[in-house]
């Protein structure tokens, strides 16, 4: 058992001390996410052009998430909490489809699968440390309702590749959006429930 | 009369926010063609259809757009164009995309000091860039400070988290030092370089300018 600071054995991290790893958690998975969008853009996307005009809606769009500053101050920190929850929870089975469709083509760099992999990874971390942090702040929200929100892969056959390559970027534009979402929150939740909103 | 033409194709130079909470939008018109061309930057928004055209063209100056916060979203697609319209026909700038997320570019820091401490250590000292909330955390910067001795070529760097100061050890008796700052947004653009701040180091030996 850990040897605590005034010597007891039951001590744990400080509720601060989740946040901040939370917020390094999602900065390092929206700045991986980032990273393997732009990869995955010059690799793929210049003879084909996918334009972000036909970008379609994320599978997360349904969710009432703030869209300015003001919004997102206004909302309710229990609902902010929520909403990272339900958005995290809403990309385990993409992330598992993506590093598994990215195997399957055929000219990925293993860049791209290594950030595809190490974000699932990441992911899941960041989803038991919010866990954690709501345990704390609400103890009896603590539900962890599965999200179903993604329906799965577009029905695209596999022999049409521009297909699957466009429905990868949509899906990709989607992850680096919604890490940004989940990184901003929880850096607004922690200066609000952590230094009273003075960072 | 045969000289006169409908206006050239507009290009929309760039779209820049500096405080995540407004943007602005600037387009180089093309040629005019011979007669007074009307420019209108419309635009529409992702999952929505609707063309909306630019609330305010005089905030930001000539050839430019002022989105002001409350028609600035986050995590949206911003469809943006240019139409140019003369007697004689009218021209469409190419649809530039923006996420207004990734185009944030703040002002330099602001208020940079130098202050020489023991012998010869120096804190540097800095404010956020004006206007932008760093407070509640819709925002968070990290900083660069560039430190070089005048005679020097080489800058070097520092790298700040969230701090606003950096102490500096060891610098040279009697040498004189630049220092700059800079910052960047947690997802977007470093912002310009701060004006340079000079200061000289107590020390070194008389007659060393020779």
């Amino acid at each position: 058992l850990p040897i605590c600071p005034n010597g007891g054995t039951n001590c744990q991290m400080s509720t601060g001390d989740l946040f901040d790893r939370a917020v390094k958690l999602s900065h390092y998975i929206h700045s991986l996410s980032s990273e393997m969008f732009n990869e995955f853009d010059e690799r793929f996307t210049p003879t084909r052009r996918f334009l972000p005009k036909s970008v379609i809606s994320c599978h997360t769009s349904s969710l009432n998430t703030p869209e300015d500053k003001e919004q997102a101050q206004q909302i309710q920190h229990e609902d902010l909490l929520n909403l990272v929850m339900q958005v995290l929870r809403s990309w385990n089975d993409p992330l598992v489809h993506i590093v598994s469709e990215v195997q399957d083509f055929r000219e990925a760099p293993d860049t791209i699968l290594w950030k595809a992999v190490e974000i699932e990874e990441q992911t899941k971390r960041l989803l038991e440390g919010m866990e954690k942090i709501i345990g704390r702040i609400h103890p009896a929200d603590s539900g962890n309702e599965v999200n179903s929100l993604w329906s799965g892969p577009p029905d695209v056959q596999q022999s049409d590749e521009n297909s699957r390559l466009f429905a990868f970027y949509n899906l990709l534009h989607c992850l680096r959006r919604d890490s940004h979402k989940i990184d901003n929150y929880l850096k607004l939740l922690k200066c609000r429930l952590i230094h009273d909103s003075i960072c | 009369l045969n000289a006169l033409s409908p206006p050239g194709k507009p290009e929309i130079l760039k779209c820049r926010s500096y405080e995540k909470v407004t943007f602005t939008c600037w387009w180089k018109p093309g040629p005019d063609g011979g007669l007074p061309p009307t420019y209108r930057l419309l635009y529409t928004k992702e999952n929505d259809q609707r063309v909306y055209e630019c609330p305010d063209y005089q905030t930001s100056g000539p050839d430019s757009c002022f989105f002001d916060k409350d028609h600035t979203s986050f995590w949206i697609l911003y469809h943006i164009y240019v139409n140019a319209t003369n007697a004689l026909g009218s021209n469409v700038s190419d649809i530039k995309s923006v996420d207004v997320i990734y185009i944030v570019q703040p002002h330099p820091p602001t208020n940079v000091s130098l202050k020489i401490e023991g012998h010869n250590d120096m804190l540097v000292k800095w404010l956020p860039p004006a206007m932008v909330d760093v407070h509640t955390g819709w925002l968070t910067l990290k900083y660069e400070v560039g430190v070089k001795e005048e005679k020097d070529q080489e800058w070097e760097a520092y790298s700040i988290d969230h701090q606003l100061k950096l102490k500096l050890f060891g610098l040279t008796p009697g040498g004189n030092y630049i220092v700059r700052v800079r910052c960047i947004p947690d997802s977007g653009l470093w912002s310009e370089w701060s004006d340079a701040s000079y200061i000289q180091i107590p020390g070194g030996t008389k007659g060393t300018d020779l």
